[in-house]
């Protein structure tokens, strides 16, 4: 799945689903560009959501908080991330308590710190490369 | 542009690509970006569209709830991903699920699903009958031997007195512009009644020959307009 790009094209993380991206914005990296900045943008309000979802302990928040941010990283190209929220939902509504989830939040809380990085990063390099390009 | 729509979604990204794929398809215009039912609804008070994109949750009401209370029937396009939503979407002559994020691709096959259908049904809204397609030819209807139509989705069907069911691919909304008015009247954003049909009425239930068809609040003034209540 994670093809990588023809010799001009913009490289990206290898954990992005490369494929994926192109699927829904070809290779218009100015748009790609736009796209990581709105996702950037809401980023923090998706996430903070989540956290506050869990310590409350409503499992019912917290399974809609997490089906809410899910598209993003599909709009990213982290579909390993996006079938993780799918997952996570999935026990999420099977699980009794806040407890029966504390392993599988914390990875989750762990992919949402980190994707968030990895999003930044790429953001940073298509800003240089669309610069470059133009 | 053939289409209006207003997209109602509070997923930024989401709403943004989905306005580029309107664009892009030159064949959508968007009226309208809202992140709550509440700001739609607003709209479409004093709005009409053609198509609404949908999004189910969203903080306050969800999507179903705005559909609930507009007085005309859009067609919808639901964005979600859950399957769970099925059965509404049917009861909400929902077009098509959009399963974000979706291809380009994609989104302009669930635009085909929404052109209206032109040829399957013949009416002059002064005649005293009908012409519907069914099962490969053109049946007359007597505007009088029709009970009431119901939304099947894509499809409506026509019930008559003599117990008989007609379906044929066609729209409630693309009807209540070409049915007799004198004769019929929408009540619901899946029915269409037959005004001289209606045995009698209670709360939000009209009943016509043992048949109870529901009253939406947005259409019950015109109903009670329309009866010839003394």
């Amino acid at each position: 799945m994670k093809t990588q790009n023809a010799p001009n094209s913009f490289v990206f993380n290898s954990e992005i689903d490369v494929s994926y991206l192109n699927s829904l914005y070809g290779e218009d990296y100015v748009y790609v560009q736009e796209v990581f900045d709105t996702v950037l943008h809401d980023y923090q309000s998706l996430s903070d959501n989540i956290e506050m979802s869990y310590s409350s302990g409503n499992l019912t928040a917290l399974r809609a908080a997490v089906h809410k941010i899910k598209p993003v990283f599909g709009f990213v190209g982290l579909t390993a991330v996006q079938d993780h929220c799918q997952q996570f939902e999935q026990v999420c509504g099977a699980a009794g308590s806040p407890e029966h989830l504390a392993g599988d939040f914390e990875s989750l809380r762990n992919k949402i710190f980190h994707s968030k990085q990895l999003i930044e990063e790429e953001k940073k390099k298509l800003e240089l490369f669309n610069r470059q390009s133009s | 542009m053939s289409l209006s729509c207003i997209i109602v979604e509070d997923l930024q990204v989401a709403a943004n690509y989905l306005n580029n794929c309107c664009e892009k398809s030159g064949e959508v215009e968007v009226r309208g970006h809202f992140s709550n039912v509440t700001d739609a609804l607003s709209f479409l008070n004093s709005h009409s569209v053609d198509l609404i994109f949908l999004d189910v949750e969203m903080p306050g009401a969800n999507g179903f709830e705005l559909l609930d209370q507009i007085a005309f029937s859009p067609k919808v396009i639901l964005t979600t991903a859950k399957q769970e939503y099925a059965y509404n979407a049917f009861q909400y002559n929902v077009s098509d699920y959009l399963m974000k994020p979706f291809t380009y691709q994609r989104f302009i096959e669930a635009l085909k699903k929404i052109q209206p259908s032109k040829e399957t049904i013949s009416m002059n809204s002064a005649s005293d009958h009908i012409y519907i397609k069914t099962d490969g030819k053109l049946i007359r209807l007597n505007n009088d031997s029709i009970l009431y139509i119901e939304s099947m989705g894509d499809y409506v069907k026509f019930v008559t007195a003599d117990g008989k069911k007609f379906v044929t691919h066609n729209t409630i909304k693309n009807l209540e512009e070409k049915v007799s008015k004198s004769h019929f009247l929408k009540v619901h954003r899946s029915y269409i009644v037959n005004l001289h049909k209606i045995d009698d009425m209670r709360e939000n239930l009209l009943f016509i020959k043992g048949n109870e068809i529901p009253v939406s609040k947005a259409n019950k003034a015109d109903v009670f307009r329309r009866l010839n209540i003394v």
